[in-house]
């Protein structure tokens, strides 16, 4: 009686809208559709020709609702595809910006990192000092040779200056913590200087104080060595000499072959083959006194490393102003790897 | 110091050491070599060293010195030059001493019948590679003995000396002249003269004066060697600015004993090379006579230190090289005396470093890492803090700057908001950069200024570093957080306040409000400038610049670390919480007078409201009446059912919910 497969397939064919797909599907299995037509009309049959159409109509309607059902999930698909493309987002290809650690900052945490393993806290002190804790608590007492290499900048002189060196963080350190102790600090140092390429007058210390019932150079230099390999690699070739410090003794310098010429000599190295890494030594027994750190229980060892030689050579900067000032700056799309 | 290898060999007649090895060896043990040159030296190949002298080594600023480190190092024997005794009259020339306090020792006497002349080749030569100008044969002799000897001397030419000769301090600003025809004012700062009747000879141990200068009619001399207090000759030093190889020597520790062989040395080769001859007795003035010390030592300290065994036989023999005398009739404490030459050892640790360094640092294995021991965490918070700072700002896109701590007078009022007043430095040698400065706004701004002029874009900086001030006789020291913003988009001061509350509550930081600025710098936009406050401190500052160049809008937040750092000590957050219903968000639109502040309002509202049931409050909206602000606050409330929700919201706001 109907054959509503070809109609059905050709009608969906041209649908081009979900309102197309509901009129057609109103059309074949709506209230008033073909399908329910042909069933009204079903009842006015005799009971042969139901038996006969009845099935045929269920059959139709069957596959009416098939090709409906398929059409629908097409036509779903499209729209949710349609809404995605609505949406949808380019890339702007910008580049965001990275933010960068200083390398001064880069190096210290470093450092930190490595005194960390090592068992080490990580102290900080204040930058104005008093000429006790940066000198005489370090048996600099006035008048001593040794504070020709410090040319102070003072806020008011004898008393008030600004530290020349971290040590007066390790002469608070040691007044302020009953032993055994091991800590590490960092920051800034002033000198008497006019700035150029080469000179400043701020410059940035790393410290490290020991205090331990005993104590040697043996374990100082095994301390350096590690130390310099973390930052240097294991190639890195260190020489320890005999240096005068005095509020250590004996006193060491540790000195790192240069990298720019493996010992031969250059402008990096001055032409020594050598560059100076800083100083250390087992802290010297007047400076714990002063401590009010019993020199016959405790012994203890100290060291101290310039930053900025180590920053501007693996930096390739060559002239110190830029480390704090308007010539350095920063790649923003590239940052360091810290891992 | 320089020092010929030939010099060395002279005095160390066994030495087979090459030039090199015996630089490295003086290197080994505290004399780093810092020059190492081929030179002819009387028509032979020869070697100059250049070294750096330990600034307690006063005897090794000397040819002598070097070279008796040299012979205990190499276990060898040194041989000084022989001096023919001089023979002196019995009349002592016209000296006296005043500034008794400030003499150690002065050795004096008269010459006669001298020929002076150009100085030979081989001297002129040895002073060459000191870089010193050949002056005349007398000049050039005194300064060879002080090179040889390690101890100065001064020479006068006596014909032009009137009276009596004092060793004075002066007391009045006075014109000098010097030597090299430079003059200079004294200004009476108790300078250590040597003075005639008339005038002033020299300045005591750092430079001889014109007036009387030896030159090559020069036939009678009146020549001293003195030893001072080294802390007035260094103080005299630096503040005349004078530096000479005599005050260089001087200001140091010289041991007053020594110079007697120095002196004879000095006049015998007078007499040798000149003629002449002494024409009065010895003035020897030495009041307290310098003796060396006795030090108990333990010898079994040295291997402590050394962190390897060093047998006592060894210590023992490198003590006797370098002179020392040893009494060891106690085995477990020795009885060390070293030689007069060293006043640089005066204890127990100054004897076992000598052992050491002698012994040699490179035979201390340099590969032991030292057992971990653990001890107890001292580490400060101020330090972590500013750690996470910078882990959160970068991220942020924010570079880190490192500025400088001084700046140009002037600078600090641009910036500067605090009750502060500026701390000048008394002595800096830069003289453009007088202050220390009072906000890290000064440097962000340079920098900030630096990178527009290059054409840096993206500029989004910050800096953690001191700022510097004072009130009356305190000075203050504060650890502040910088971060300076230019953008032109349009995210405005809102976005700064974005980064800094992003930043501060990374730390753990809450209740973070802000009120119209009590002191506005002057670089910023008077009308977009809050303190910033956390609960009721104030921490910093936050405000728009106005720059007159500039590209797009620049944002400055300042904030004071330290005050972070304490209120983390006091307070502890625990953000998590379980959410077990869903949360209610209701709205409450407040009104307040113009000048009113928010804050107050909110707190109490806050008072009204239990804490334990606020998942947030936040002001959504912000609108301008006539003559008040209308606010709307959002409170998301958690654990409560709608009703409970609203009851307490009412409750709070008396206020109509939206």
């Amino acid at each position: 009686m109907i054959n509503i497969g070809q109609d059905l397939e050709k009608e969906i064919a041209s649908i081009k809208s979900e309102e197309d797909f509901k009129q057609i599907r109103s059309k074949y299995l709506g209230a008033k559709g073909i399908i329910k037509g042909a069933l009204k009309e079903l009842a006015n049959m005799s009971i042969e020709e139901k038996k006969v159409q009845g099935p045929l109509i269920q059959q139709a309607k069957k596959e009416a609702e098939n090709i409906l059902d398929e059409k629908e999930k097409q036509l779903q698909s499209l729209i949710f595809d349609r809404n995605l493309l609505e949406q949808a987002e380019d890339l702007d290809m910008k580049l965001p910006k990275i933010g960068h650690l200083h390398p001064i900052t880069h190096t210290i945490n470093k450092l930190d990192s490595f005194f960390s393993r090592m068992g080490y806290s990580i102290m900080d002190g204040s930058e104005i000092e008093t000429d006790e804790y940066c000198f005489q608590r370090l048996n600099v007492p006035t008048g001593h040779p040794a504070r020709d290499m410090q040319d102070t900048l003072y806020i008011k002189e004898p008393h008030h200056l600004l530290r020349t060196q971290t040590s007066s963080i390790e002469a608070h350190i040691l007044e302020e913590n009953k032993p055994p102790f091991k800590a590490v600090c960092s920051g800034r140092v002033y000198r008497n200087e006019r700035v150029n390429s080469s000179n400043h007058f701020v410059f940035h210390h790393y410290q490290g104080v020991v205090v331990l019932e005993k104590v040697s150079l043996k374990d100082l230099f095994g301390t350096f060595d590690a130390l310099f390999k973390e930052m240097y690699g294991p190639d890195v070739v260190v020489r320890y000499r005999n240096k005068y410090y005095p509020e250590v003794e004996p006193g060491v310098g540790p000195d790192m072959r240069c990298f720019g010429c493996q010992g031969k000599g250059c402008t990096i190295c001055k032409g020594v083959g050598w560059i100076e890494m800083g100083g250390a030594g087992i802290i010297h027994p007047n400076v714990l006194e002063m401590a009010n750190i019993d020199k016959d229980k405790w012994m203890g060892f100290a060291f101290g490393l310039g930053l900025d030689r180590w920053v501007m050579a693996k930096y390739n900067i060559h002239d110190i102003r830029t480390l704090l000032g308007g010539n350095l700056g920063y790649k923003y799309y590239e940052n360091e790897n810290t891992i | 110091m320089k020092i010929l290898y030939s010099q060395i060999k002279e005095l160390v007649s066994d030495l087979k050491a090459t030039p090199r090895n015996v630089g490295e060896a003086l290197t080994n043990i505290g004399f780093m070599m810092d020059g190492f040159e081929e030179v002819t030296y009387r028509g032979k190949k020869d070697y100059l060293l250049g070294l750096e002298i330990r600034q307690n080594r006063a005897d090794c600023l000397s040819v002598v010195g070097l070279s008796r480190e040299v012979a205990a190092y190499y276990g060898l024997k040194i041989k000084l030059p022989e001096v023919t005794p001089v023979s002196f009259l019995s009349d002592e020339p016209s000296v006296k001493v005043e500034s008794e306090k400030l003499v150690k020792r002065v050795l004096a006497l008269n010459m006669e019948g001298l020929k002076n002349e150009e100085s030979p080749k081989w001297l002129k030569e040895i002073l060459s590679f000191y870089d010193m100008n050949s002056i005349n044969l007398l000049v050039d002799l005194s300064n060879y003995v002080m090179i040889y000897t390690g101890y100065p001397s001064h020479l006068i030419d006596s014909s032009k000396v009137k009276g009596r000769i004092r060793w004075a301090t002066n007391k009045e600003k006075k014109k000098f002249t010097t030597l090299d025809d430079t003059t200079i004012t004294l200004d009476g700062k108790n300078e250590l003269t040597i003075e005639d009747d008339e005038k002033i000879l020299a300045l005591a141990g750092i430079i001889g004066g014109k007036e009387a200068a030896i030159d090559h009619k020069t036939q009678t001399i009146f020549m001293e060697m003195a030893i001072y207090d080294y802390d007035s000759i260094r103080q005299n030093a630096r503040n005349l600015r004078i530096v000479t190889e005599a005050s260089n020597r001087l200001e140091k520790n010289l041991d007053p004993n020594s110079a007697y062989y120095a002196f004879q040395l000095l006049t015998s080769l007078i007499i040798k090379h000149c003629n002449g001859a002494v024409c009065s007795g010895l003035y020897d003035y030495y009041p307290e006579k310098r003796l060396t010390p006795s030090i108990k030592f333990n010898p079994d300290k040295v291997s402590i230190f050394a962190g390897i065994e060093i047998p006592t036989n060894q210590s023992r023999k490198i003590l006797s090289d370098l002179d020392f005398s040893v009494d060891d009739k106690n085995k477990k404490l020795w009885v060390i005396q070293p030689p007069i030459s060293r006043t640089d050892v005066e204890m127990e640790e100054d004897v076992i470093e000598e052992v050491i360094r002698i012994f040699g640092y490179d035979k201390i294995p340099f590969d032991k890492v030292p057992k971990i021991e653990v001890v107890k965490d001292i580490t400060s918070r101020n330090v972590l803090l500013s750690k996470k700072v910078r882990d959160v700002l970068s991220p942020l896109g924010f570079d880190e700057i490192l500025s400088w701590p001084l700046t140009k007078a002037g600078e600090n009022e641009g910036t500067n908001y605090k009750d502060w007043d500026i701390l000048k430095l008394q002595n800096s040698v830069n003289e453009d950069f007088p202050d220390l400065r009072q906000s890290i706004g000064t440097g962000l701004v340079s920098q900030f200024r630096e990178y527009q002029k290059n054409n840096v874009d993206k500029i989004r900086i910050f800096e953690i570093g001191r700022v510097f001030g004072k009130k009356g006789d305190d000075y203050y020291e504060e650890e502040l957080l910088g971060i300076l913003m230019n953008t032109t988009s349009n995210i405005g001061v809102s976005g700064a306040r974005g980064v800094m509350e992003t930043t501060l509550r990374s730390l753990g930081i809450k209740e973070i409000k802000y009120e119209k600025a009590d002191r506005k710098p002057k670089i910023a936009n008077p009308y977009s400038c809050w303190d910033v406050y956390v609960k009721t401190v104030k921490v910093g500052i936050l405000y728009k610049l106005s720059l007159e160049k500039s590209n797009g809008n620049t944002y400055f937040v300042e904030v004071n670390m330290n005050k972070i750092t304490d209120m983390l000590d006091k307070f502890k957050i625990i953000p998590t919480v379980e959410i077990t219903k869903k949360l209610v968000i209701l709205d409450a639109n407040i009104e307040t007078k113009k000048d009113e502040s928010l804050n107050k309002y909110l707190n109490t509202i806050k008072g009204k409201i239990p804490d334990s049931k606020v998942w947030s409050m936040e002001v959504v909206d912000k609108f301008e009446l006539d003559k008040k602000t209308r606010y709307t606050v959002r409170v998301t409330y958690r654990e409560l059912s709608d009703q409970e929700a609203k009851n307490i919201h009412l409750l709070a706001f008396s206020t109509k919910v939206k």
